[in-house]
């Protein structure tokens, strides 16, 4: 393997960590608050690095510059999609998990 | 704006919300576009396109609140887009009739490269209607139902 290949391949595989810590959040943590905050920041993260990897694989291509561009939207419209959801949930009287609520299961 | 009394707050503006809106949806508006044209010869097509378009207004009424996206496109300009794109797709297609080819058989038109244009302008067409209904579904479901409406109304 070339060393592009390497840093492709290390790129793509923390993404897909990331993207794996977004779904441990989503499945074992209580509430919308604390579930949108493990998305939100480790679900853009694992794609924004995926995505370096794929813009590093298509190298100096019109393809490159499409996949930066998606990258650049994904940061910019995911913190935000995730910031609507909670907000709309915070004005909808959804109160917050606490630690008094208890463990659950 | 009485119809806004409905909700039990009021509807308050985020500046995330709104700078991120501002900022994004003319690409979103211009991508969907940009899907609707390429139809003819890739993948993309008029009912992808238009569903695009219809989410960045959507995205708006998210950012400025509904009644507001409301009054600057009024309904009246959704019908007028919904019907425009109906007749334009049905004008090319029967244009192809008038000169003498089956329904939609743009090489009928006899122009160079007619059927890439013909193809684009049923594309815009479609992207017209579809972002034109779900643009106005839309609008209705945020309008809700007043107690009027629903009482008695139950099926």
């Amino acid at each position: 393997m070339t060393p592009l290949e390497y840093l492709v391949s290390g790129l793509v595989l923390a993404g897909v960590f990331f993207g794996f810590v977004a779904v441990v959040g989503i499945i074992r943590l209580p509430d919308l608050y604390t579930r949108a905050h493990a998305t939100s920041k480790s679900d853009t993260l694992g794609t924004v690095l995926s995505l370096g990897g794929v813009v590093l694989l298509f190298g100096a291509d019109v393809a490159a510059v499409k996949t930066a561009l998606l990258l650049l939207f994904m940061f910019i419209t995911n913190p935000t999609a995730a910031h609507a959801i909670t907000r709309a949930a915070y004005e909808q009287g959804i109160e917050p998990w606490t630690a008094d609520d208890g463990g659950g299961d | 704006m009485s119809s806004l009394d409905f909700s039990p707050r009021a509807y308050v503006e985020s500046t995330i919300i709104m700078t991120t809106v501002r900022v994004v949806s003319p690409f979103v508006f211009t991508f969907g576009l940009f899907v609707m044209f390429h139809g003819a010869e890739s993948a993309g097509g008029g009912f992808q396109g238009g569903a695009i378009v219809a989410s960045s207004i959507i995205m708006l009424a998210f950012a400025f609140g509904i009644e507001p996206t409301r009054e600057w496109l009024d309904d009246d300009f959704v019908r007028v887009v919904i019907g425009g794109g109906a007749s334009t797709f049905a004008l090319i297609g029967l244009g192809a009739l008038a000169f003498g080819g089956p329904f939609l058989n743009y090489s009928a038109y006899g122009i160079s490269h007619g059927v890439k244009y013909g193809i684009e302008l049923v594309e815009l067409g479609i992207g017209a209607i579809v972002a034109g209904v779900i643009v106005s579904l839309f609008m209705n479901l945020a309008a809700g139902f007043s107690d009027e409406e629903t009482e008695g109304d139950e099926a």
